[in-house]
């Protein structure tokens, strides 16, 4: 699903993000990404939907060597992959259905297509009443597990999830993984960026700890 | 869930005419920005409107809409012997493509029609008319020729037609006018498509981050501008049909004056430059201001 050999980033103004990265995540992971802020957790997530390049090795992500991609390819990977971002991004002028709809509204569905499937993933985080309501009245777990919904509308094989328990209280932080957990066991790779440590023992998977952009750990957490 | 997941509820089919999809052939909202810049728009394309209107009262009036230009030189009947010495050095001059004497019919024939078809006798009038020579100038015209005529006229004792001279003279000004109506176009048209730019910009800031969370969901460049585009070519072409209809009370409150100086103005001719003048103008407004989208590589 996911290789990568002596990945490395350098950002223009010298600071190195990443350096000699070699892992591979196979198909049906659930991966921790952790470490302290900077240590290059977001910079990994952002390279594995083509936000950026490598400076130098190799990632392969789904087939597709992001280092050499085209646009056209990159534009194709995003397609097949499901982004949770860090504070969920919703659109608050748009419905609830709008914003699930996006990312299959942009490979050009319609409205009459894009209904059901919105339903079914609504339906699945529990929130399918919630259809036609804004993201500012739903409460902060609500508005993450929209954030879920939208990111496995497009039933991609992979699921990037950068700190979407961040904001929320224990009990919706284990809701939401719950979810997320659930999504893992019907095959969909997650890779979740995270400092909630202490969800990793109701919550098992593999750990992945990044410090200062080199690779520290990468094993299996057992379930305490 | 399966019952209500297959069908489009009621509730789908009420939402639906306020749904608005980001992307693709779906128009963005339209707002207060958007009425601001059509109506000025809509006042800049009048004034372009305005101009090209005044530039065609003005070529009816001297007559610059005739394939040639045609001055008249009158000699006396008392002078018949200079007649030929007269044709001749107006043919001599640099610049006349042609130097014929009006025929005693043809002077009759513009006599019975300046008479109005009213029972007098035509042909009694025009033997006490002069002889008439009619000289042809080529085009692109010399600055000289109308000086070198005159300077023959006088020398044959000759009369020249002032009144046509002063026309060809009054179409070589519209000439240089028509230059700067063009230069005004084009200026205003830039003005404009910048004003259309600036406000598709704002619409865009304010929508900053739909079109990144789209582009980091792998839309296609064309789904995530073509809104843009589309509504500036809408708003330019809706500006242009606002100043075509603008234009018309200008053009009924001059109908005196206009038949006066025996022009007729038309504005349905404008109609359609107008409005696809707009709709270009608009276009390139949405090009310029979506071309600044920053480029997906350096989104993130």
């Amino acid at each position: 699903m996911i290789h990568m050999s002596n990945l490395m980033m350098r950002y223009k103004t010298g600071k190195v993000a990443l350096s000699g990265i070699n892992m591979d995540i196979p198909q049906g992971s659930f991966v921790y990404l952790i470490g302290e802020s900077g240590a290059g957790k977001s910079t990994l997530m952002k390279m594995m939907y083509g936000g950026i390049r490598p400076t130098s090795g190799q990632l392969e992500v789904q087939g597709t060597k992001v280092r050499d991609a085209s646009e056209h390819q990159i534009r194709e990977l995003r397609q097949r992959t499901g982004i949770i971002f860090q504070g969920n991004r919703l659109l608050n002028s748009r419905t609830i259905f709008e914003n699930v709809a996006l990312p299959l509204r942009v490979q050009g569905w319609d409205a009459e297509r894009l209904l059901p499937r919105v339903k079914k993933v609504l339906s699945f985080v529990g929130l399918e009443d919630r259809l036609w309501s804004y993201p500012e009245t739903l409460s902060g777990g609500e508005q993450q597990r929209v954030a879920i919904a939208r990111a496995m509308l497009s039933n991609p094989s992979l699921i990037l999830a950068d700190e979407p328990t961040g904001n929320l209280d224990d009990d919706t932080a284990r809701h939401v993984l719950d979810l997320l957990m659930a999504l893992n066991k019907l095959g969909t790779t997650i890779i979740m960026a995270t400092h909630d440590l202490h969800l990793l023992t109701s919550h098992p998977g593999l750990v992945v700890q990044l410090r200062q952009g080199a690779l520290v750990t990468g094993q299996q957490h057992e379930k305490v | 869930m399966k019952k209500s997941s297959r069908a489009p509820s009621k509730k789908f089919t009420e939402h639906k005419s306020s749904m608005r999809l980001p992307g693709g052939w779906q128009l963005p909202p339209f707002g207060v920005h958007q009425v601001l810049a059509l109506a000025i728009v809509a006042v800049a394309l009048w004034s372009v409107a305005i101009i090209w209107l005044a530039l065609q009262g003005g070529e009816q009036w001297v007559g610059s809409w005739q394939d040639e230009i045609k001055v008249h030189v009158y000699v006396d009947k008392n002078q018949q012997e200079s007649l030929a010495s007269l044709q001749a050095n107006l043919r001599d001059i640099d610049g006349i493509e042609d130097v014929r004497l009006v025929s005693d019919g043809e002077t009759q024939a513009w006599m019975e029609k300046w008479l109005g078809g009213e029972d007098l006798d035509a042909a009694s009038f025009s033997k006490h008319l002069p002889a008439s020579v009619e000289v042809t100038l080529q085009e692109p015209r010399g600055v000289t020729v109308l000086d070198e005529i005159r300077d023959v006229a006088a020398a044959q004792s000759a009369e020249i037609n002032e009144d046509e001279l002063q026309l060809v003279e009054a179409g070589d000004v519209l000439g240089s006018i028509q230059s700067l109506a063009w230069f005004a176009t084009i200026i205003l048209a830039m003005a404009m498509a910048l004003i259309v730019s600036n406000t598709l910009r704002m619409i865009l800031l304010a929508r900053a981050e739909e079109v990144h969370l789209m582009r980091l969901m792998g839309a296609k460049e064309w789904f995530v501008r073509l809104p843009f585009v589309l509504e500036g070519l809408l708003l330019g072409a809706g500006a242009g049909f606002a100043a075509w209809i603008l234009m018309w009370p200008l053009i009924w409150f001059t109908a005196d004056w206009q038949s006066n100086l025996s022009v007729d103005l038309s504005g349905w001719v404008l109609l359609l430059p107008l409005i696809f003048g707009g709709a270009v103008v608009g276009a390139l407004g949405a090009l310029i201001a979506t071309a600044n989208i920053v480029a997906p590589e350096t989104d993130s």
